[in-house]
């Protein structure tokens, strides 16, 4: 297992420079200077000179990147040319926003996805199944921004049970900021159920039909059981890589919806940091998301090894 | 000349004698103090340090005007009157404005303001060797001297008539007091932890959520601040803004007219109120006059007179935008019975064209943008029926200003911001030379016009002057104006007292609910 381990981490190596490099370059090769951006009216041609000169912006790019790599390797990932802060302080700020609306998503998703699936798989082609697979392929294209207004408006607007906008931290008011939380979470789970219910149910009918399955119902276990006990845990493989695919799915939609619901999130400071041109900062931040996915998929394959011990001896 | 002082005993006379009219036209209100307000705006606010932040944003304006006091304020009919400053004289070539300070005012820090303390805000602003952004917008004040305890001598490169209402008349980036002990003392932090004399005190700051500030306790005008506490929320999204609004959560907001459709469901809403404010300034473009076509006084008159802006108006903002003819708008103080505006016709335009007789092809810059690429398109199509053709070029917001100055464009969209005086940007945009005449037109006329408005102290004759500008520049056809600058806030009914928008600021620092 350790061997395992130490293989896969050092696959993220390749993995992270390449990160570093596509963000690196996405930043750099924005059309308009950083150095505009940051005089903005007083952009006479001296001025502009002057502050590139300053900021190493007239070095090569390759310097660049490497001077700006040497940084981040000392954990020194620079700073917003507009608030002074540094990437580092902005991203502790607000990660945990992203990962708990991250995690109710998550949650919300499988809550949703799973007994469904399980449901379904059982009753395959029965008119309840037709219909949820039919539905599970309509709210898969809705886009997170549509079923966003929807909820604000049902629930906010109209029924005014749950606020639109805002936050509480948690640790200041559990329940409130539960009640911040439903929507935006709701709205991410409805674009993720669908994925996880069609893979877990055609997995899991595939599974279904196996001979231990068989030998199961011969034995005179409860459907229940068979279900539960037996049929799913072999069934979720591939529903571990959809969790972890659908992490880096839930970041795009986090920049959305963060932005509806005025979340104070990753997703927000992306925004802000892209309408600012505040470069440094979305550099930064990719970067560290970047990382995030890749350590999570990372995780993904950890988790393999333990559903399925073949995988962790290299027979799969 | 005999220096113009007025005290503030002078200032409330002046202010019952001369608005009478408008006070009473108030309907009366008790406006009892307590309870809180809810201010959904558009962005975060980076903060509040000017060294950190350069320029504030209306977002920022909206919680320095609640932190910060000013030597002045702009009252309804846009005159200074006193804040920090208690009164004001200035010298007989108005280049030095001498301002008596308001005694015993502390920062919420405790330390004293006083004169020593102004000229510590400016000297840091000024100061080269901190690179600050807000210099610019200082760069007409030589230097600030405190000759005592309560008096603030500005000492100006050029005459400016109107000094106190324009910079230090509102909380931007430099007309915010800021408290000098604070910020040596917090450093870095400082631009999260600002420090002022303002009605309210920063309570809480929970980066890209919310702003909590609580009334001050110890403010000089206490009397008149109503709210006990006053919380800023960003609301980025439109829609959500305004469903925030509508369900209660949020008590007003920020909005404007890309926004036309809350602003109009707004308008059909019993419970809602639709705050406008008619600012002075416009919406503008300049033409490259040394490049051909448009070199050509006869091609740039047929582009402005191809405009038709009621139908630009109903395209891109669904009919709110307010047409302009002038450069100074509604909300200025100069009102023209002639502005020399070149009537909006097809024919005419056409006919011009092809009197210049060559084909008339150039390129606009514009925002690549929603609003900014349809405004090209709209400008493409209204040129192409008077027979000139347009091509759009899309850049960068921020590639805008470099390319003006160095006269990089054929056409360029730029703005003339809501202003007490019309003085500081109308001298920047025509004067010849100056690095913002982006026309690239000279003309001795225009200059000697603008210089007499700048050094005139009297007002009839200013605002001959410059109705003979934008007759002049309407003429020659060098600039367009297309809207006049309209600012918006949406608030329920219940909110009650919120000044003019000045600038587009919401300033609820002196508002109450019913």
């Amino acid at each position: 297992m350790a061997f395992f381990v130490a293989r896969r981490l050092l696959y993220l190596v390749p993995v992270l420079i390449a990160v570093s490099l596509l963000t690196f370059s996405i930043a750099s090769l924005l059309p308009g200077d950083l150095a505009y951006t940051i005089l903005g009216d007083q952009a006479t041609p001296e001025n502009v000179a002057a502050l590139r000169a300053d900021m190493g912006l007239d070095q090569p790019i390759w310097w660049r990147y490497l001077s700006w790599l040497g940084n981040v390797m000392q954990g020194d990932f620079g700073r917003s040319f507009r608030t002074g802060q540094t990437v580092l302080q902005a991203v502790s700020e607000r990660l945990p926003v992203s990962i708990e609306l991250m995690l109710l998503a998550q949650l919300g998703a499988l809550a949703i996805g799973v007994p469904l699936a399980i449901v379904c798989a059982a009753r395959n082609g029965s008119p309840f199944d037709r219909f949820m697979t039919g539905s599970a392929f309509g709210m898969l294209s809705v886009p997170t921004f549509l079923s966003a207004i929807l909820l604000i408006y049902l629930f906010a607007v109209e029924l005014r049970w749950l606020p639109a906008t805002g936050y509480v931290p948690f640790g200041e008011d559990p329940v409130a900021n539960l009640r911040f939380m439903v929507l935006p979470a709701l709205t991410l789970a409805l674009a993720e159920w669908p994925g996880i219910m069609r893979v877990l149910r055609s997995d899991m009918i595939a599974t279904l039909q196996e001979d231990y399955i068989a030998l199961a119902k011969a034995k005179g276990l409860t459907p229940a059981r068979i279900l539960f006990v037996h049929a799913l845990k072999p069934s979720s493989l591939t529903l571990v890589t959809i969790t972890g695919i659908n992490i880096g799915r839930l970041i795009g939609g986090a920049v959305i919806v963060e932005t509806v619901f005025a979340l104070p999130g990753i997703g927000r400071l992306l925004i802000g940091a892209i309408l600012t041109r505040d470069l440094i900062i979305l550099q930064g931040v990719v970067l560290l998301v970047g990382a995030g996915f890749v350590l999570m998929n990372f995780i993904v394959d950890l988790l393999y090894a333990v559903l399925d011990p073949r995988i962790r001896h290299g027979h799969a | 000349m005999k220096a113009a002082i007025r005290s503030s005993a002078l200032a409330r006379i002046f202010l019952v004698a001369g608005f009478g009219v408008a006070l009473s036209a108030m309907p009366a209100h008790a406006q009892k103090p307590g309870g809180s307000i809810t201010v959904g705006l558009e962005l975060d606010i980076p903060g509040f340090d000017p060294l950190k932040v350069g320029v504030y944003d209306t977002a920022a304006l909206t919680a320095s005007s609640a932190l910060f006091d000013t030597l002045t304020y702009l009252d309804a009919s846009g005159k200074p009157q006193p804040k920090l400053a208690l009164s004001w004289s200035h010298s007989e070539d108005f280049k030095t404005w001498t301002f008596k300070l308001r005694p015993g005012v502390k920062f919420h820090d405790g330390t004293p303001f006083n004169a020593e303390a102004y000229k510590a805000n400016f000297d840091r602003q000024k100061d080269p060797a901190n690179k600050c952004r807000c210099a610019f917008y200082i760069a007409a004040v030589k230097d600030v001297q405190a000759p005592d305890e309560l008096t603030l001598v500005f000492n100006l490169n050029d005459p400016s008539v109107n000094f106190p209402a324009i910079t230090i008349s509102y909380a931007n980036q430099n007309g915010a007091v800021h408290s000098p002990a604070a910020w040596k003392a917090k450093g870095d932090d400082y631009n999260r932890n600002p420090v002022g004399t303002g009605p309210y005190v920063l309570k809480s700051w929970t980066a890209g959520d919310r702003i909590i500030l609580e009334k001050n306790p110890d403010y000089w005008d206490k009397d008149k601040v109503y709210f006990d506490r006053i919380t800023l929320k960003p609301l980025p999204d439109a829609q959500s803004r305004f469903a925030s609004l509508q369900s209660g959560e949020a008590d007003i907001i920020w909005d404007d007219e890309a926004d036309a459709d809350s602003i109009q469901r707004a308008e059909k809403d019993p419970k809602l109120k639709v705050h406008t404010y008619a600012g002075s300034g416009a919406v503008v473009a300049a033409f490259n006059t040394k490049v051909a076509p448009l070199d050509d006084v006869r091609v740039r008159q047929a582009l402005v007179m191809a405009l038709d802006r009621k139908k630009m108006s109903q395209a891109l903002t669904n009919g709110l935008a307010r047409p302009a003819s002038n450069p100074y708008g509604d909300g200025s103080w100069v009102k023209c019975k002639d502005d020399g505006a070149l009537p909006e016709d097809v024919e005419k335009a056409k006919a011009l064209i092809k009197d210049y007789g060559k084909p008339v092809e150039f390129k606009m810059l514009v925002t690549a943008t929603p609003r900014g690429r349809a405004t090209g398109q709209v400008l493409q199509q209204l040129w192409k029926r008077a027979g000139a053709n347009m091509e759009i070029e899309q850049v960068d917001q921020a590639t805008i200003p470099p390319r003006a100055f160095m006269r990089q464009f054929q056409v360029t969209p730029w703005r003339i911001v809501d202003s007490a005086d019309p003085d500081t940007q109308m001298y920047a945009n025509f004067k010849s030379g100056s690095p913002v005449a982006l026309a690239n037109y000279s003309n001795p006329e225009l200059d000697k016009l603008l210089e007499h408005a700048r050094t005139t102290a009297d007002t009839a004759q200013r605002i001959e002057d410059y109705c003979a500008i934008s007759r002049l520049i309407n003429k020659e056809a060098i600039w367009y104006w297309t809207f006049q600058n309209t600012y918006y806030a949406i608030s329920s009914t219940k909110v009650k007292g919120l000044p003019k928008m000045y600038s587009g600021v919401i300033d609820v620092s002196r508002a109450w609910k019913e």
